[in-house]
């Protein structure tokens, strides 16, 4: 742009030389010089009109203009310190707070995944539609179907885990881990930092001897060592090698996308601890990941895979009865890993953009209010000549400067805060780790600022190129300033913010509803004075070398540990479960959500029949003191070898026996004919196991004597802090096993609330922003009728001479208030009506259009909207008559 | 020439100027000057060009990037700015001429055949 800019001197150089060359040309043709000249001049007309046109024509005049409206609305913003600092602050807020939000919104559900070609990654799914299961488990030859036989897929890796205990290494402790196939790291396009990642050479029909630690472990447990490679821990009892260090942006795509998996070991699911790789040994319980080979779609790769399906289950009947219909699906992975975090952040960002609504209207309001004042400026101005187009740019000028002096304080603020709103927002959003302030978010803030410039601007700046020259300045300072029009618009300004506010409202409240709803429901047990600790008992690749095999070894450290936590002083009651309220992912994880096959029942084929397995020791219910409707709890004499007995509960009972005593009845797990019926003995009241949002699953509890099992939480009823047991727990546990970690000590109230974590940031941030809303309300309104107030003090001195009452005044205006407080709040109680059920995903309990909402929130905008009205309203009853005449 | 001269030449319509330079220019470069006398040349002195007025147009057309610029000597060793058409004047230039002849042939047809 600079390049093309040329010098005015050049251009009446090229008119001088041409002038010239005219001169020259005419001697030619016999004329003398001063003919020539004059002729010359004639025929190119006027000079400096020719000068002039160029000067316009040319981006001078533009630049010219645009330095000089900067400069003016510089020293007009000075001049009014206290607008302009309102008007900053409140545009920093809204700025910084939508660029805080998108920030997360852009790293979460726009950035594809920080991986090779992440397009081509897809999630694989087994399903089997005709008993309604999805995600079910499988076997190894399925595996080997997607890499051999489906040709859809460049590479494949199963993808299982969870934690494991690390020992050998400065103290145990329990990492994250994931079990991977051998092209995970290859299919994602990772490099190492140190050493290598998994190669053919590694390959194991079991688990890897080799594992692949991440930057965050290299750095805590070995010093950040680089000679680690070939040093070795001992994982879950099993001696591993590492063989590479990830770099430290390196995250696990899975469902343990926390960012916090420590280390990868890879396996060929072939051997133990894997099932013999066989059709019907389809419990491998992991996901599947995949890339799909280049140049295929989405759909292509399905309908392949479905073809596939149907010829698998042609080839081996038996191992897939016709009624599952046992198919494969794929979804795109990034759709899978953000998609149920999806609709909250879309929620956050419609809050933020009403923010910034709301605070543009009430600039909006201030310039308008300002813009009246300024009316004699502008006509004075449009008589010396200046253009409506130019005034109109000037204005525009001044508000988009306003806009971006607001927007870069809110960049800078978000800049400065992103680190204090990511400790808040709730961890189990996935990829947080990648939120940071980018050129899509600096660009984002920047056209959010310029268009909020726009916004707020067009109205005043219109308005002014408008205004009435003549009435204007005839007008003069004495005028009402609030001519009909001007009050129009302020009107339908103040109203549109009182609408936004409404809607804001509307959905804070329903969220902080779903929120005290949840908070308030019954979770079927009493969390307080509970404390719960986490222990895993390792498993080892080699059977041989279990230190917990079978039944009786774990009985035996279950027993033990249940006396000597009852030993520590203060506690009064110590119980096993392998399901702790809220933590459970078990309807995610198909080895806690079982089969059931119920005694004298035959099994209808398109029945699913399914309850949850929970292993609980016999005073579990006693202490979380959750009621029992009939039967007995366990016993210490319910083990293994006696008769084996089950409690369910009363979601259970009632989908499996409806109207009849399920106690006596017998059910069994899995379908295996040759295990043992259990005999129900109890009804306990439901416990809501897998979030205070989720009902209507149901539980079936086994007495963890007869069947105990690796992971556990031991609860403790006490009225000591977690904090005050968590060293006691831990040196019990390892005085019984030195090996084994102890954690995620917590009190069950803190269980519960991190369970809501996501709701209750969502709720409080759309909270605050919901009383911003109304605040910045409030302020519009008091300001319009204050302004009012003040331009026409005179007529309210005349009409208070002529007669008129103190409370005539005070109605006069509280009504004007009133009136658009009204408009306001019917309009965006219909706007809030008709977006609500948008936000029906992200409520629980309560409904979009909840009465008790849509009630509470107009009238308590409604009384806002009268005080901020009354004030004003009474200050102009306090107009001195006569003060205010003679001043006229 | 005398003012009763002048009259009697056709004013350019609106829009026109900017077709003749470039039509001028594909002889090769030339400065304002030279354009000028071009269009008055070739137009049999039919067509009267504001000298002054062909400045702008040449800025106009050169910011557009139809045009090149540059400073150089004249036949008559003075300093002149010579213009040249860029490519993007060159395709300007086919469209232009396409367009006003097709127009010129619409306000023939309008018009009808000249009378005698």
């Amino acid at each position: 742009m600079l390049r093309s800019k040329r010098k005015a001197s050049d251009f009446g150089a090229e008119i001088e030389a041409h002038i010239e060359l005219e001169i020259e040309r005419l001697q030619e043709q016999g004329l003398s010089y001063e003919q020539a000249r004059t002729a010359a001049h004639q025929a190119f007309g006027n000079v400096t009109r020719a000068q002039e046109r160029f000067y316009e024509s040319g981006r001078w005049l533009w630049w010219d203009d645009f330095w000089h409206d900067i400069r003016y609305a510089l020293r007009i913003l000075r001049k009014q310190p206290a607008f302009t600092l309102v008007a900053v602050l409140t545009l920093a807020l809204g700025v910084g707070a939508n660029t805080a939000i998108f920030s997360i919104v852009h790293a979460v559900l726009l950035r594809p995944l920080p991986y090779r070609d992440p397009d081509r990654l897809v999630r694989i799914f087994f399903n089997e539609p005709g008993v309604g299961l999805r995600d079910v488990t499988f076997s190894k030859p399925e595996l080997d179907d997607l890499t051999d036989r489906a040709g859809v897929f460049e590479g494949v890796s199963a993808i299982g885990g969870g934690s494991a205990n690390l020992a050998g290494v400065k103290k145990p402790e329990r990492i994250e881990f994931v079990l991977i196939g051998f092209d995970y790291f290859s299919m994602l396009g990772a490099t190492p930092q140190i050493g290598r990642l998994y190669g053919p050479q590694d390959y194991a029909l079991g688990f890897s001897p080799n594992v692949v630690i991440s930057d965050a472990l290299w750095r805590r447990d070995f010093g950040a060592d680089p000679n680690v490679l070939g040093r070795t821990f001992r994982f879950d009892g099993d001696p591993a090698t590492i063989i590479g260090v990830l770099p430290p942006g390196f995250r696990h795509p899975g469902p343990t996308v926390s960012g916090d998996v420590q280390v990868w070991a890879a396996a060929g699911f072939s051997a133990d601890p894997f099932p013999k790789p066989i059709r019907s040994n389809n419990t491998l319980n992991a996901g599947t990941i995949g890339r799909l080979k280049p140049g295929l779609t989405l759909e292509q790769a399905q309908a392949r895979l479905t073809a596939m399906a149907a010829e698998i289950r042609k080839d081996f009947p038996t191992d897939y009865p016709p009624q599952a219909q046992w198919t494969i699906e794929i979804q795109p992975l990034q759709e899978v890993l953000v998609g149920n975090v999806r609709p909250m952040l879309l929620v956050l960002l419609a809050a933020v953009m009403l923010i910034v609504f709301i605070v543009s209207l009430n600039i909006a309001n201030l310039l308008l209010a300002r813009a009246s004042g300024r009316q004699q400026e502008m006509a004075v101005r449009l008589a010396l000549g200046a253009s409506p187009g130019r005034m109109v740019r000037q204005m525009l000028t001044e508000s988009v400067l306003l806009s971006l002096i607001g927007g870069l304080a809110g960049i800078a603020a978000a800049f400065g805060t992103l680190r204090l709103i990511l400790d808040v927002v709730p961890a189990n959003i996935p990829r947080l780790n990648e939120v940071r302030m980018n050129w899509v978010v600096l660009a984002f803030a920047l056209l959010i600022s310029i268009l909020t410039g726009l916004l707020f601007g067009l109205a005043p700046a219109l308005h002014s190129a408008k205004v009435a020259l003549f009435s204007a300045i005839r007008e003069g300072g004495r005028g009402s300033g609030y001519s009909a029009r001007t009050g129009r618009l302020r009107d339908v300004l103040i109203v549109s913010e009182l609408a936004f506010a409404v809607m804001l409202m509307v959905g804070a409240g329903l969220l902080l509803r779903t929120l005290r709803d949840l908070l308030r429901e019954n979770p079927g047990f009493n969390p307080t004075h509970v404390v719960a600790a986490n222990i895993w008992l390792p498993v080892p690749d080699d059977p041989k070398a279990d230190p917990y095999p079978g039944i009786a070894p774990k009985v035996t450290f279950d027993r033990e540990l249940l006396r000597r936590m009852k030993t520590i002083p203060g506690v009064e009651l110590a119980a096993i479960t392998t399901d702790l309220p809220t933590t459970s992912h078990s309807l995610n994880d198909p080895s806690g959500n079982v089969a059931l096959s119920i005694e004298d029942r035959p099994l209808k084929s398109s029945e699913d029949l399914r309850a949850e397995r929970v292993r609980i020791s016999p005073d579990y219910f006693k202490l979380m003191q959750s009621p029992l409707v009939s039967g007995r709890s366990f016993s210490e004499g319910d083990e293994d070898g006696k008769q084996p007995v089950a409690i369910v509960d009363e979601t259970t009972a009632h989908k499996y026996w409806p109207g009849r005593d399920p106690l006596g009845r017998r059910v069994r797990f899995g379908q295996d004919p040759t295990r043992p019926w259990m005999t129900i003995v109890g009804i306990v009241k439901d416990i809501k196991s897998d979030g205070l949002d989720i009902d209507g699953v149901p539980h079936i509890y086994v007495s963890i004597f007869q069947d105990p099992w690796r992971a556990q939480s031991v609860v403790l009823r006490t009225s000591l802090p977690a904090s005050a047991l968590e060293q006691q727990i831990r040196h019990e546990v390892q005085s019984i096993d030195p090996g084994l970690p102890v954690y995620g000590v917590s009190s069950m109230n803190d269980v519960l609330a991190r369970s809501l974590a996501a709701r209750r940031f969502a709720a409080n941030l759309v909270g605050g922003f919901a009383t911003l809303a109304l605040l910045l309300a409030a302020i519009g309104i008091y300001g319009l009728l204050a302004y009012m107030v003040g331009q026409r003090s005179r007529e309210i001195s005349i009409r208070m001479a002529l007669g008129a009452r103190r409370n005539d005044v005070l109605r006069l205006f509280l009504q004007r208030g009133v009136a658009l407080a009204s408009v306001g709040i019917v309009a965006g109680v219909i706007f809030a009506a008709s977006t609500a059920s948008m936000m029906a995903s992200v409520l629980y309990g309560v409904r979009p259009h909840d009465p008790a909402v849509f009630l509470i929130v107009p009238l308590l905008l409604f009384f806002v909207a009268g005080l901020a009205s009354y004030l004003p309203a009474r200050r102009a009853t306090k107009v001195d008559p006569m003060v205010a005449l003679r001043e006229a | 020439m005398s003012t009763q001269e002048a009259e009697n030449r056709l004013e350019l319509l609106q829009g026109t100027l900017d077709l003749l330079i470039l039509r001028t220019l594909i002889f090769g470069p030339q400065h304002g000057q030279g354009i000028a006398r071009a269009i008055q040349q070739t137009s049999d002195e039919e067509l009267l060009v504001e000298h002054g007025a062909l400045y702008p147009a040449l800025q106009r057309l050169e910011e557009r990037g139809w045009l090149a610029a540059k400073w150089g000597v004249s036949t008559n060793n003075r300093k002149a700015r010579f213009y040249s058409l860029t490519a993007a004047g060159r395709k300007q230039l086919v469209k232009e001429t396409t367009k006003w002849k097709r127009l010129s042939a619409a306000i023939g047809r309008i018009l009808g055949p000249e009378e005698t």
